[in-house]
């Protein structure tokens, strides 16, 4: 009964949260250099992470089905097959656990110590919302910055499949075949789909870990279990998400 | 680091990602954002069989376009053609369905029309402008509303084909029964053997006459003397022969028919019948016939040897070639359907079969 | 969003609108109680604050003086009694819209992210109270008052303890609070340096017209510069007079606070446990 109280307690604040981060929305132009500063944390930074975990994840894409399918002869399917499944559900979802354990959990490390060290009182006190300096800017620069990443995961995803199928002897399937096959079997409407499951759920993501990060309460302790559950929190909402968002779009 | 080149990364990045955004976007949509929607025009059908949604709309196999929606209007269904735009359509071409491969993939065919016909739908019509946020977002272009009709026509499918044949056989059987009762007669009427056997009674004198005339040529002949002697012993003369026989084909069917005839003929000549019989049975006239039928065995023999103008006719190949060229004519001239390609295929069977 | 009057400077003029914005504001505490759960941390506490006013609150530790600074400035809401400030509800949001309070925090609570210069910028920034140049000026004269200049661009984690205490009251004073409220500014400090943060906090109200609520255990500090005294004892206000009244108190309770003795044949803790 008290975990459900505080699950929806939880929810509640998070859309508290939200709404008061949007109503900061036309003093943007004021916390720009923030804006950049989380944009480059929540994008430039995580690039790397993301190209080289998209181009395995492509890669075992890629060979799961050149072995599974051999059997029925439908290897020169494996294009799509790669493709669709990187646009349509990895790229997003891979994207969007990254964020979790990279920058979600380093928001909420960051948030729960001010919350502990009393800064974000200070704030509250010099009449300075944490939400207009601390979550807007960051729920700004993830709406920016995970498009892009989610692109380029799918685009890294790609070429790692199409390397891995022409290299691998049992699978010989020549890269002009691959993308011939993901050209015929795909719309521009799978990536976009893609974007925009991915654009949730790193929305969602980063505002849970805001959250949680400011409603911490005691000592520096806490600040190590607020990292905890904002990415536990995190992993499951993007999961959970996954489905209704997938259905929705469909 | 400092700000500005924090910006400028930031920046950059974010510009990488638009751009790779377009440029899947140009691959995977084929840069449809530039170009206007096409136009749509309705075919109806009395049935779409297995036609649905996305497939493909063919104009002589190239593609311009595909079918946008499927619905039943009324006592038949009907199918939404999407068509590209800038591509029209003659007023008098037709749509049919038409199965692709072996897993039963359709597409609709339009063929091309006529030359000088009007256009179905005015080419300034074809193309339907895009709204500024609809060629950002191509998925928010409403569907285009059919704007006219397209003549469609049913290909046959295999069911209709076999009915076809199954319909030609039972003609050629009554009409060949006919040309029975046109041979043996049907009590009232005579038939031609009837006929014949009447001719020959009528004309004994003049069959004589002729027989002994046919007798004095082949003397003729056998010596190289006249026309026909010539052109027997001469084999220079064999192409003129060729052209001649061509034109003497067009008379072979009923050659054919007078041939079964004298089978019956030499029956009732053997039983000494008619006027035939007598005539063969006459020694003085059997004396002629057989000097007659020595010199014709002489020309067979040459004619077996391949020597002289019909004996290359009938030991040449050209000969039977030109038959069997006949034989597809009418062939051809049987079967009456569409030349399109589950037909082609079903015309193979057809022509296996008999 | 501030609204005009209570900053008045979006202006390029820092000098005309720090005296302009200076008008102290009181505080009055009516039956303030708060419970945290079933423990009751203040029970019915109610003093008032006149402007520009030194009242010193002191007690034990644990006796609620931080948890009463903190429904000053809103950030605890009472169970039961109203806390006001300058006739508003403290707790209502827009009060600190219209009211400057400034409360320097017992660990200082610095910006650990930012220099000590853009800890100090990040009030008059936010709030556009001057451009880059005026901001400057300001940020500049708080750290002088303070003997900071030196330490302008260093970071929270590379100061002394006396060192952020003096950082956390720079800030307050940049954003020239109509009320200040200090938590524990002397405490950790040696006595030289208590000594000069009271000297600080004493004269303030000559160059910012401004009321001071301080929260302190220091006894120098509270007799030496306050212009009244209060004492808070387990959650209840026990006593409140000017420094001389309370110096002449009769109640043990106040004479054992102000003047503990140091007893090592009879320890204190020793009779706690019987």
């Amino acid at each position: 009964m008290n975990q459900l109280i505080k699950i929806l307690e939880g929810i509640g604040s998070t859309l508290q949260l939200l709404v008061r981060s949007a109503s900061y929305l036309p003093s943007l132009p004021r916390q720009f250099g923030r804006f950049v500063e989380q944009c480059y944390l929540i994008g430039y930074t995580t690039l790397p992470i993301v190209a080289i975990l998209s181009f395995f994840i492509g890669s075992v894409l890629a060979l799961q089905a050149g072995y599974s399918m051999q059997n029925f002869g439908a290897k020169q399917l494996i294009g799509a097959l790669v493709g669709l499944s990187m646009a349509r559900e990895l790229g997003p979802v891979m994207v969007a656990i990254l964020l979790a354990g990279r920058v979600g959990s380093a928001i909420a490390a960051e948030l729960a110590s001010m919350k502990v060290y009393q800064e974000i009182d200070a704030l509250v006190t010099m009449n300075i919302p944490p939400a207009r300096m601390l979550v807007m800017p960051r729920l700004v620069a993830v709406l920016v910055m995970v498009p892009v990443l989610a692109i380029i995961a799918n685009l890294v995803g790609w070429f790692g499949g199409a390397i891995i199928c022409s290299s691998t002897s049992f699978i010989g399937i020549e890269p002009t075949t691959y993308f011939a096959t993901m050209r015929q079997n795909m719309e521009f409407k799978d990536v976009l789909n893609g974007l925009i499951k991915a654009e949730i759920f790193g929305f969602f993501v980063v505002l849970v870990c805001c959250n949680i990060g400011l409603n911490t309460r005691g000592g520096p302790r806490e600040i190590g279990a607020a990292v905890t559950r904002a990415v536990v929190v995190s992993l499951i909402l993007i999961l959970v998400l996954d489905y209704f968002v997938t259905k929705a779009l469909m | 680091m400092n700000n500005l080149q924090q910006t400028a990364r930031v920046g950059l990045f974010f510009l990488l990602g638009l751009a790779l955004i377009w440029v899947t976007f140009e691959t995977l949509n084929g840069g449809k954002i530039l170009k206007d929607e096409g136009y749509a025009i309705t075919a109806g059908f009395e049935s779409l069989k297995e036609l649905k949604q996305g497939d493909e709309v063919r104009m002589a196999g190239v593609r311009i376009g595909e079918v946008q929606s499927t619905r039943l209007a009324g006592r038949r269904a009907e199918a939404i053609l999407r068509i590209d735009p800038m591509v029209t359509i003659k007023s008098d071409a037709t749509a049919s369905i038409v199965t692709a491969g072996l897993i039963g993939t359709n597409y609709i065919g339009i063929d091309l029309g006529t030359a000088g016909v009007p256009d179905l739908v005015p080419r300034e019509k074809t193309r339907s402008p895009r709204g500024f946020f609809s060629r950002i977002l191509p998925f928010l272009q409403p569907e285009p509303e059919p704007i006219a009709e397209i003549q469609t026509k049913t290909a046959a499918d295999l069911n209709s084909i076999m009915a076809q044949i199954g319909a030609l056989g039972e003609k050629l059987e009554s009409s060949l029964g006919s040309l029975g009762t046109a041979f043996a007669g049907d009590g009232k009427n005579p038939g031609l053997i009837q006929k014949i056997d009447g001719l020959v009674t009528d004309n004994r004198e003049k069959l004589t006459a002729t027989m002994t005339n046919i007798r004095e040529i082949t003397d003729k002949v056998n010596k190289g003397e006249g026309t026909l002697g010539r052109l027997i012993s001469d084999p220079k003369l064999h192409d003129e022969l060729v052209a001649t026989l061509n034109e003497i084909k067009a008379g072979a069917t009923e050659a054919k028919g007078f041939i079964a005839n004298a089978q019956s003929i030499i029956d009732h000549v053997k039983q000494g019948k008619g006027a035939i019989g007598t005539l063969v049975f006459d020694e003085k006239i059997g004396d002629d016939i057989r000097s007659s039928v020595a010199t014709l065995r002489t020309i067979s023999d040459k004619i077996s040897r391949g020597e002289g103008t019909l004996g290359k006719l009938l030991n040449d190949d050209s000969l039977f070639r030109d038959t069997q060229a006949i034989m597809k004519k009418a062939d051809r001239a049987l079967d009456g359907f569409d030349d399109t390609g589950p037909i082609t295929a079903v015309g193979v069977v057809y022509r296996g079969l008999f | 969003m501030p609204t005009p009057e209570a900053h008045p400077a979006s202006s390029s003029d820092p000098a005309a609108a720090a005296p302009a914005a200076a008008q102290a504001v009181g505080v009055s505490i009516e039956n303030l109680s708060k419970q945290f759960g079933t423990f009751e941390v203040l029970k019915n506490v109610t003093f008032a604050v006149e402007p520009e006013e030194i009242f010193v609150l002191m007690g034990p530790s644990g006796s609620g003086k931080s948890v009463l600074l903190k429904h000053i400035v809103g950030l605890e809401l009472p169970t039961s009694g109203c806390v006001t400030v300058d006739g508003r509800d403290a707790a209502a949001e827009d009060t600190r819209e219209h009211v400057r309070m400034a409360l320097v925090f017992q660990s200082g609570a610095l910006f650990n992210s930012l220099s000590v210069f853009d800890n100090l910028a990040l009030y008059p920034r936010e709030h556009r109270v001057a451009n880059a140049a005026g901001i400057r000026e300001k940020v500049m004269r708080a750290l002088q008052i303070l003997s900071l200049e030196n330490a302008a661009q260093k970071f929270p984690s590379e100061l002394s303890g006396g060192m952020k205490k003096r950082v956390a009251i720079a800030r307050a004073l940049v954003m020239e609070p109509q009320l200040m409220l200090y938590d524990e500014p002397t405490s950790e400090l040696d006595p030289v340096m208590s000594a000069t943060i009271s000297e600080i906090i004493a004269t303030l109200k000559d160059e910012y017209h401004v009321t001071s609520l301080v929260v302190s255990h220091d006894r120098e500090l509270a007799l030496n510069i306050a212009h009244r005294v209060g004492i808070l004892m387990g959650g209840s206000l026990v006593v409140v007079g000017t420094p001389s009244e309370l110096k002449a108190s009769k109640d043990p309770r106040v004479a054992e606070f102000l003047n503990p003795k140091i007893d090592l044949k009879n320890p204190r803790f020793k009779k706690l446990e019987t």
